[in-house]
């Protein structure tokens, strides 16, 4: 009696440090820190008095397994410290104070490869890096699951819809409150959703250690969004934030350079490497100016073609500003299509510096100032060129 | 409205239609002022070339129909400005800069002094022929002979044939050239040469059956020339030497217009010898005489001369400069000169040129900025800007 209540307590304590390490693990903390799953969960297991117990089977296979990775990732571990202490000793470097960007420089120093794909070039990286991370028992030793949706396979993502809409309810019930009172959602406090998207479906799985469907990624965005749209939507902000990510960083595009001034006291932008198919250009504008254009020191007649010239003008007609800029331009390689494609390129971006937010964003729009990165495809053998085959005839 | 412009501006269309209509207009507003008032600020009714000065400047005049005939007939003026001329049922020319320069040094010119070679130069397509050809109307109004060479590298370029020349060993003949030649000088001059009446000064012998005695005309010496291809080039010759001559003597004045003169001093043609070699310029007969006319030892006369990177071939057209495209030799032969040089528009006329499209009817669409967009693309090129609004 007394050795089961003893073994009772074993358990009930046990149970509670298992529950903190399903919890330590579920509130999803971002996809960087789910190292620590395996290492904890494997601690969790070993205890002796666990064993005495009556244990499922289940739980006796997960623990076989627990234990099995949890040596599997200590040899890993192992050998990482190994291999980074002989790349410091290659490098002439303190191994104590070698980081993963030394590992990697070094690495792309002692081996240099030259393969295509990132992917398989050589590396060095932490065990807790390269495994993915386990999800930990999700059930007591005696084989009952901890969490009460364990059976829908997806117990951690319909948690998670579960709580999108106990969220969305509470704010419902608040807007009907206040609006008893009278009282208005405050429009300073609005959610800025501008710039900012949810969680693509591939990270979602990532945050919840679960891979889910389609549809079901499309069931979370719908909820989301449902709770997103509600005009109190700023009171569970904290909730939200959690499932979403930034745009694409536009800070570094958005970052107009402010002009210099030269010795005539005009403002001019130099840009520097504008590239299109082999061909590269610095482009000068001046502020004011009365339209001269001078490419490798000729004017416009530089280019023979129409389609050149046209280029040319669409950035400066397109901003307005034609006529009221001079354009110096300096371009080598290439034909005449990809250098005027390269000083377009370059009038473009250094118009963004005379003209205000508006007229960026709708040259943003334009294509203006995105890069052309198309290059000639190469010919296939067997083919006529890239595309075309041979004249085919029967006999 | 434009009834009455076309009273000024299409003198050259004899239309009886048209006139009925100005007649009318003339009879119905009796009060509307004679001259000028109400033609379009682009043009300008002094089509007189003489009389043209710094006030018609960016303004086009009209040649008139039979005077470009006369002119112009055989050459003169670009294809692609005849085509336009066609299609625009006039033949107009804007009065610029470098004509109206070279108009002013010709008219203050002393003709009793050795004469003055001009030089045009200047980029491609920025209208050195049609400078000539305004300089050319003004001398044919004002009693010069006219020895104009429409196109000079024609005859290096593509002779229509090349035989060996009769009596001077080594050298290459381009009768048919040079007969053309002589019918376009006869076109231009046949009317002065007749009040004139300009004799040789001695007899040309052509064979043992033909010659020409000295005190004959020389209308008879063109004729013959035009009528005996193969002594076309001699007969040339001798006219330019005659012409020389007599205008030494003062019995005329001479315009001499030579387009593309830089190609007499080209390295190479591209007419063969007999042992398969190309030759060089001064290897054809035609070369000498009009080396000579552009000579200083003549008085009664002006050399108008243009040079220009077309007139070369590959690999010799890196600059419009007349020191780069004579050469040594050239440089030294015209050394000293007077170099005229031909830039685009100016912004004016520029506007003026749109404007005259526009009547036209040539520029139908007129979205906004369109003027400031060709501008940009053409870089207020002349011929650049004639492409651009060109049909397809």
């Amino acid at each position: 009696m007394a050795l089961r209540v003893f073994g009772l307590n074993i358990v009930r304590s046990n149970r509670n440090l298992l529950k903190n390490a399903h919890k330590l693990s579920a509130p999803p903390s971002g996809y960087m820190a789910v190292a620590p799953f395996a290492s904890e969960v494997t601690v969790q297991a070993a205890p002796a008095a666990v064993q005495k117990q009556k244990v499922s089977k289940a739980m006796r296979a997960y623990l076989k397994r627990a234990n099995e990775h949890d040596e599997f990732m200590k040899t890993q571990h192992l050998e990482f410290q190994i291999g980074k202490r002989h790349l410091a000793n290659m490098m002439g470097a303190n191994a104590e104070t070698f980081t993963q960007e030394d590992i990697d420089e070094a690495i792309s120093y002692l081996f240099p490869s030259g393969l295509y794909d990132k992917k398989a070039r050589p590396a060095l990286k932490s065990p807790d890096v390269v495994f993915p991370a386990r999800k930990a028992a999700e059930f007591d030793e005696t084989g009952r699951p901890f969490h009460s949706m364990f059976y829908t396979g997806k117990p951690n993502f319909f948690q998670l819809l579960h709580d999108i809409v106990e969220e969305t309810n509470k704010l419902a019930d608040l807007e009907e409150r206040l609006l008893r009172r009278g009282n208005k959602p405050d429009e300073n406090q609005k959610l800025e959703m501008a710039g900012f998207q949810l969680l693509p479906k591939d990270q979602l799985e990532l945050f919840l250690v679960e891979s889910i469907a389609d549809i079901e990624y499309s069931n979370f965005t719908k909820s989301m969004e449902r709770l997103i749209a509600s005009p109190y939507a700023y009171k569970s902000k904290s909730f939200i934030e959690r499932f979403l990510k930034p745009l694409m960083d536009q800070s570094k595009q958005l970052e107009v350079p402010k002009p210099k001034i030269d010795e005539e006291g005009r403002q001019y932008i130099t840009t520097y490497e504008c590239l299109r198919k082999t061909a590269r250009a610095d482009v000068t504008v001046r502020f004011p100016g009365t339209g001269k254009i001078s490419i490798n020191g000729k004017d416009i007649l530089y280019f023979e073609d129409e389609n050149c010239k046209e280029q040319l003008l669409f950035p400066l007609q397109f901003s307005e500003l034609l006529g009221k800029v001079d354009v110096e331009a300096n371009v080598e390689g290439g034909g005449p299509s990809g250098q005027a494609g390269a000083i377009r390129w370059g009038i473009a971006m250094s118009l963004r510096s005379f003209v205000d937010q508006e007229m960026i964003e709708s040259m943003r729009l334009a294509g203006l100032l995105t890069r052309d990165y198309r290059r000639r495809e190469r010919k296939k053998f067997g083919q006529e060129g890239a595309r075309r085959k041979y004249t085919w005839k029967k006999r | 409205m434009k009834m009455i412009r076309n009273r000024f501006g299409n003198l050259s269309r004899v239309s009886a239609q048209l006139q009925r209509h100005v007649q009318q207009m003339s009879t119905n507003a009796a009060a509307a002022p004679e001259e000028g008032a109400v033609i379009n600020e682009f043009r300008t009714a002094v089509t007189n070339p003489g009389e043209h000065s710094a006030l018609q400047v960016a303004k086009f005049y009209t040649i008139p129909a039979e005077q470009k005939k006369q002119i112009f007939a055989g050459g003169g003026l670009p294809k692609q400005y005849e085509q336009q001329i066609k299609t625009f049922t006039e033949a107009c020319l804007m009065v610029r800069n470098p004509a109206l320069e070279l108009l002013q040094y010709i008219k203050a010119t002393d003709l009793t002094k050795p004469v003055v070679r001009y030089v045009l130069y200047g980029e491609n397509g920025t209208g050195k022929t049609l400078s000539m050809a305004h300089v050319l109307h003004y001398g044919a109004l004002n009693d010069f002979l006219l020895v104009h060479v429409p196109w000079a590298p024609n005859w290096m370029k593509r002779p229509k044939e090349a035989s060996n020349a009769a009596g001077q060993e080594g050298m290459i003949d381009l009768p048919f050239d040079a007969a053309a030649w002589l019918v376009h000088f006869k076109a231009q001059n046949s009317q002065l040469l007749q009040r004139l009446q300009l004799k040789t000064s001695k007899e040309y012998v052509w064979s043992k059956r033909e010659s020409t005695p000295a005190g004959s005309s020389l209308i008879e010496l063109v004729e013959h020339g035009i009528a005996r291809i193969k002594y076309a080039s001699e007969t040339t010759a001798a006219l330019i030497a005659e012409l020389k001559q007599l205008s030494t003597a003062g019995q005329c004045k001479v315009m001499v217009a030579i387009d593309g003169f830089n190609a007499f001093f080209h390295p190479v043609t591209r007419i063969f010898s007999d042992n398969k070699q190309l030759v060089t310029p001064d290897r054809i007969t035609l070369t000498q005489p009009f080396l000579d006319i552009t000579n200083y030892d003549w008085t009664n006369g002006v050399c108008i001369l243009s040079v220009d990177k077309i007139a070369m071939t590959e690999g010799h057209m890196d600059s419009h400069m007349p020191r780069y495209l004579l050469g040594q030799e050239g440089f030294e032969h015209l050394d000293p000169f007077v170099p005229v040089l031909v830039e685009n528009y100016t912004d004016k006329e520029f506007h003026s040129y749109i404007n005259y499209y526009l009547d036209r009817h040539w520029i139908n669409k007129t979205p906004q900025g369109f003027e400031e967009q060709l501008k940009f693309m053409s870089n207020k090129n002349p011929y650049s800007l004639m492409q651009l609004v060109r049909a397809l």
